[in-house]
């Protein structure tokens, strides 16, 4: 980027960072200021044209035709020029906030889940929203008007001092008295500006919550409770909106004072030039006009100077985002999965609180496991481990031997099938919420529909797969959502199916005739399967026990059932209903 | 019955398109305490815009009598008052002097103004939010469940944000504007009709293009709000759901979607940055032809003895005084008109109204029920049918009742309708047809909340609060909210519910988000269990709410249930047998039916036997 006028106004902090965001965009924006600085140039002749019209008037050497086409074709050229900055204007921030939400987007979608976790969905909506919208505002506006500002201002002074020069630099006293009372003014306001933000975050905090919380709202009847919650907030808001309004009322009475003083001296200066012979009287309609061009400059470099900190603060966090490495991906591995899966001492901790600790099992390709344990005993954990969601602090996790890692990821995605155990429901037709892979066939979404027991459901439907389904999922049952999302899992034709708590919300008859078509359409399928129903694992292959974030125990339903009294306690719990939920029972 | 449509989205027909006055006018009336501050407001900016509207002629005046004759007048006369004494450049001074006067009752007047001005567009923000809000906690559940929350999200805080920009930056200047060029529109007319009209007539040619092109800005402007919501949804969508785009490795289909929807935004906002700018350059362009007229129209009129030179200075400056202001409000129209499409947008959630309405009690609503006074029972469904608006019946004349401090289960297949039931009893919805009685009453005739009280709730998808598992455990609970950490787990030990929070790491300090997975599913099951079960309610609807728990410490949660006052009625919702063995009654639920079971064994085999027609 060329020496731009912006780098060189006033002492504002401002790192380089925010403009060497519009490198890629140099021409537009160098265009914008040619185009504001031509255009200025036009303006600034028209008080002169006036004058020159008065004086040759008073002068007797009145010239219609030259004043009306000078005055014409000036602006006429201000209002050609105007239409072509805005029209840029537009052009080139939104061309800036597009590309600017592309690469954040291209960025976090690359990042792992951890990331996500860590950094918080609500601060990546924020940067991809309002912080785009505040460097928006300063492609669109402060680079112009900070540009053709400072152009007038100098303009104006130097056709002033050209036309009188003290009188001028009477005038032109008002710039620096007008800055400062702005800079100090701004300085404080700047604060506020930034608490108020965080006010309106926590009102939106506060509407959101209410939104998705409103079923449980409804049923307590808190809505009073919640009420008192935004008026508190909503109170704060208005105190500082009036604190920010008691700044302002004083600094605007200021400036339009200052502006008057320059009025009168003109006046009686002017006056004193003009009755001395010193000065035409047409320069001293000028220099009244140059006062009231000169004015607007100085308050828009004021409020640019505030949108220049926003977008450097909003650029900041976006660059924090921006900057963040990607995750490398080392994984060249592409191999068929046999199934082998394998635990090697591995622990996850957040923070200090380990939330597994040194596990280590083994699974058997097309075997069947099971895992299970109390509440808050890490078991989902262990499965986001698995499929790479969660990375391990300690140990290893390898598939056939090798390291996970060490796979291709598009590959071992596309050979785990994994169902979690909240309903995740994308805001579309069906057919795209189950086939949500590229990979997946008419036939392979056919089949997972059968296999899921889906298919009367959706029959039944009046779109049938083209129905589209809202957010979270809210027109449909738990126990529908929980089988979209094992079809969506089959529907990619696994090797390794990873079920998080599958059978929370399916009653047991469709449960049993699910696992017997999972059986029957995908055989060699490694199952791996977190559950509470110690009688739908009876038959499984290994079952590993979890508490508290640590392996308890591992075997058959019969050695643990053996050797294992919590097992055993767990097996009790359910026992009365048990012969209810056998497999045999079902003919 | 009223059937009230909530989606936004496609709401028709009677959209609210606001004209601006009314508008305004809707927006003034939401505030009659604050009425004064307006009033205040408007005098103050009349004494401004009349004091602005001195010093142009005074110094028109001053060079009529003193700079164009070389200081020749002795005194200055305005249209016959003889208003200041002195001669020559003396008389100058005296002017200055008055105009110095002028200037500091006019710092007083913008003082005042911007206080009185900016303090009525501070509460008027202040209150609109709180209508907004109040509103929404006013609405059913099916508004929720009819939009997006991303979408009802984006378009609360997104919209009101314009609102925000528009009352707190702008609405001070705009109004102001409009007085100070309306009083030099008067002066330009005062001060030599014919000049005067000539010089307004181009602002005409702009009232008229602004009235041609605000609709088409305010459709512009709507359509790149709508866009924007449509984006953050998106966003929220994607994020919120970002471990299955891991899973399934669909990073590529989240660009992709995101990538339209970013695109469709930036088309929008193009034609709508296009649309904002289409006024300031034609103001701009009149202004000048405002400006030439005087100069050439006044040029003549002096020639012909029409009017003195010192009032084409003077013209020269309320020309100004005029248009710039007009200019100021081309900038501000395109904020008023995006103000006002966020404005619509909100208008259309305000408008909506609850078709929950508590009923009075009369001999109708009450009595016709197999409960008498006295009775045991506490709940009744007479002949209830429901669908969700627009699909078939989920429920079909069904009609049933439940005991006081007996327990139910309800059980069925997947998508039967048995949280459907469960939200009938909690009046989230009414019945399509037919009635709920509880305790003998239509459930209609209960306030909120009483039925609050009298009836539980827990949900299948557990919501907690941003704050921590006291927080959570206490939400709303009007009893215990004022207890110390100790006397809450006293209470908790009552209850039995002690154990339960040996679950969380630091107990009832524990932190909680309301968004991601900073605790588990059924740690947040335990959470609404707890909430629940301390509310005490008459009638507890378990709906799956402990689906993710596991089985011992469920074991747990049916002692606590059990030890519940004998009076209190269990309704269970559950797909794993053992959580519903005890029940004292079992209802299968399917196919829009609701029979009675009888045994376990009688359920299980329905169950087995059920065809699913979901």
């Amino acid at each position: 980027m060329s020496k731009e006028k912006p780098s060189q106004h006033t002492g504002k902090p401002k790192g380089p960072s925010l403009f060497a965001l519009l490198k890629p965009y140099r021409r537009l924006i160098l265009l914008l200021v040619v185009l504001s600085l031509v255009m200025n140039s036009i303006s600034l002749t028209i008080p002169k044209i006036i004058a020159q019209g008065i004086d040759a008037f008073v002068g007797h050497k009145w010239d219609v035709h030259g004043i009306v086409w000078e005055f014409l074709a000036a602006s006429i050229g201000v209002f050609l020029f105007a239409y072509g900055m805005s029209f840029i204007q537009t052009f080139a921030s939104e061309k800036v906030a597009r590309d600017l939400r592309t690469q954040l987007a291209n960025r976090i979608s690359r990042q792992n889940y951890s990331f996500l976790q860590k950094t918080n969905p609500a601060k990546l909506l924020t940067n991809l929203t309002a912080d785009v919208d505040s460097i928006k505002m300063f492609v669109s506006q402060a680079v112009v008007s900070i540009c053709s500002s400072v152009f007038i201002i100098l303009g104006a002074s130097i056709l002033m001092l050209r036309i009188q020069w003290q009188l001028a630099l009477c005038v032109i006293a008002i710039i620096p008295i007008i800055g400062f009372t702005f800079y100090i003014i701004l300085k404080k306001v700047r604060v506020l500006f930034k608490a108020s933000r965080e006010v309106i975050d926590w009102l939106n905090k506060v509407i959101n919550e209410s939104i998705l919380g409103a079923a449980l709202i409804r049923v307590i009847h808190s809505q009073q409770l919640e009420y008192a919650k935004f008026l508190e907030a909503n109170a704060k808001a208005l105190n500082l909106g009036l604190r920010i309004l008691k700044l302002f009322a004083s600094l605007i009475p200021v400036i339009i004072f200052t502006a008057n003083l320059a009025t009168l001296t003109i006046l009686a200066l002017g006056g004193h030039y003009v009755i001395g012979g010193q000065m035409t009287l047409g320069n001293f309609s000028a220099f009244n006009s140059y006062l009231t061009m000169l004015i607007f400059p100085i308050l828009v470099i004021g409020f640019m100077s505030n949108v220049i900190a926003q977008a450097q603060a909003s650029y900041g966090r976006i660059s924090g985002v921006l900057n963040i490495p990607d995750p490398v991906e080392t994984g060249t591995l592409v191999s068929g999965l046999e199934g082998n899966i394998e635990l090697n001492d591995v622990s996850v901790a957040f923070g200090e609180k380990y939330a597994l600790k040194d596990i280590s099992f083994s699974v058997a390709g097309s075997s069947k496991t099971a895992v299970i344990g109390p509440t808050a005993a890490g078991k989902t954990q262990l499965l986001y481990l698995l499929i790479g969601l969660n990375q391990p602090n300690k140990g290893t996790v390898t598939y056939d031997g090798q390291p996970l890692e060490q796979y291709k990821k598009e590959d071992f995605h596309q050979q785990v099938g994994f169902v979690f155990q909240d309903s995740i429901i994308f805001n579309m037709s069906i057919r795209e919420n189950i086939a949500f892979s590229d990979a997946v066939t008419d036939e392979s979404l056919e089949k997972a529909i059968a296999t899921a027991e889906l298919k009367d459901f959706i029959d039944s439907l009046p779109e049938k797969l083209d129905t589209v389904v809202s957010e979270r999922g809210t027109t449909l049952s738990g126990g529908q959502k929980q089988r979209i999302m094992l079809a969506r899992a089959l529907a990619i034709e696994p090797r390794i199916l990873l079920l998080d708590d599958f059978t929370a919300r399916v009653d047991t008859q469709t449960e049993q005739k699910i696992l017997a078509n999972v059986r029957q359409n995908y055989p060699g399928i490694t199952l791996l399967s977190v559950t509470q129903k110690i009688a739908s694992i009876e038959d499984y292959d290994q079952i590993v026990l979890l508490m508290e974030g640590e392996m308890i125990a591992t075997g058959t339903h019969s050695q643990l059932m053996a050797t294992c009294p919590e097992y055993v306690q767990i097996y009790q719990s359910q026992r009365s209903t048990s012969h209810y939920e056998q497999p045999e029972l079902q003919s | 019955m009223s059937s009230q449509n909530y989606n936004l989205n496609s709401l028709t027909g009677g959209q609210p398109k606001s004209k601006t006055l009314p508008a305004l006018r809707k927006l003034v009336g939401l505030l009659p305490e604050q009425r004064g501050k307006l009033i205040l407001a408007f005098v103050t900016m009349v004494i401004y815009a009349i004091l602005s509207m001195v010093p142009p002629v005074l110094i028109g005046f001053t060079i009529n009598k003193v700079l164009l004759h070389k200081a020749a007048a002795t005194s200055l006369d305005i249209f016959g008052w003889h208003v200041l004494q002195g001669s020559g450049y003396g008389l100058v001074l005296t002017v200055c002097a008055c105009l110095l006067v002028i200037y500091l009752v006019n710092l007083a007047a913008v003082y005042l103004r911007t206080i009185f001005m900016g303090g009525f567009g501070q509460h008027l923000l202040f209150t609109l939010r709180n209508a907004i809000f109040n509103k929404l906690q006013e609405l059913p559940v099916a508004f929720f469940a009819r939009n997006k929350a991303g979408d009802l999200i984006s378009r609360i805080n997104n919209d009101t944000d314009k609102l925000n920009q528009f009352f707190s930056q702008s609405l001070m200047q705009f109004v102001s504007s409009i007085f100070i060029l309306t009083g030099a529109g008067i002066a330009l007319v005062w001060l030599n009709w014919r000049l005067g009209l000539a010089t307004l007539a181009p602002a005409a040619l702009m009232w008229i293009y602004t009235k041609l092109l605000s609709p088409w800005v305010k459709k512009k402007n709507a359509v790149a709000l709508k866009a924007t919501g449509a984006m953050s949804a998106e966003i929220q969508e994607s994020l919120g759901n970002f471990k299955v785009v891991v899973a399934f490795n669909r990073r590529d289909y989240f660009r992709q979607r995101f990538d339209a929807a970013n695109k469709h935004n930036y088309s929008s906002a193009i034609k709508a940055g296009i649309a904002n700018n289409i006024f300031t350059p034609v103001y701009g362009l009149l202004a000048s032809m405002g400006q030439m007229i005087v100069l050439l129209y006044g040029v003549y009129l002096v020639s012909t003895g029409h009017l003195e030179v010192g009032f084409l200075v003077s013209f020269i400056l309320y020309v100004s005084y005029f248009y710039d202001p007009l200019r100021q409000l081309a900038a501000l129209w395109a904020s008023f008109q995006v103000a006002i499409a966020g404005w619509d947008r909100i208008s259309q959630i305000l408008s909506l109204e609850s078709d929950l309405v508590t009923l009075p009690v009369t001999a109708a609503a009450s009595g016709n029920g197999i409960s008498g006074n006295g009775s045991t029972v506490v709940l009744e469904f007479k002949d209830v049918s429901f669908r969700y608006d627009g699909s078939k019946d989920v429920l079909r004349h069904n009609s049933f009742h439940m005991e006081k401090g007996k327990t139910y289960a309800l059980v069925g297949p997947t998508g039967g309708g048995k949280t459907t039931t469960a939200s009938l009893i909690a009046r989230l919805y009414d019945p399509t047809e037919g009635v709920v009685l509880l305790n003998g009453r239509d459930i209609r005739t209960y306030t909120p909340r009483e039925r609050a009280q009298k009836i539980g709730f827990i949900l299948q998808e557990p919501f907690l609060f941003t704050g921590t598992v006291r927080d959570n455990i206490l939400y709303g609970n009007e009893e215990y909210k004022d207890y110390t950490n100790e006397q809450l787990e006293e209470a908790l030990h009552r209850a039995g519910l002690e154990t339960l929070l040996a679950r969380f790491d630091e107990g009832l300090d524990t932190k909680v988000l309301a968004a991601g997975d900073s605790i588990s599913l059924g740690q947040k099951q335990l959470i609404a269990f707890i909430r629940a079960v301390l509310r005490n309610p008459e009638l507890l609807i378990l709906d799956e709410a402990t689906a993710n728990i596991d089985t011992v410490t469920e074991k747990m949660l049916e002692d606590i249930l059990r030890r519940l006052p004998a009076t209190t009625t269990r309704v269970i919702i559950a797909h794993r047998l053992n959580t519903i063995e005890n029940a004292d009654e079992i209802f299968f639920v399917n196919s829009g039916d609701i029979t009675r079971a009888g045994s376990l064994d009688q359920a299980v085999n329905m169950l087995l036997e059920g065809k699913r027609v979901s």
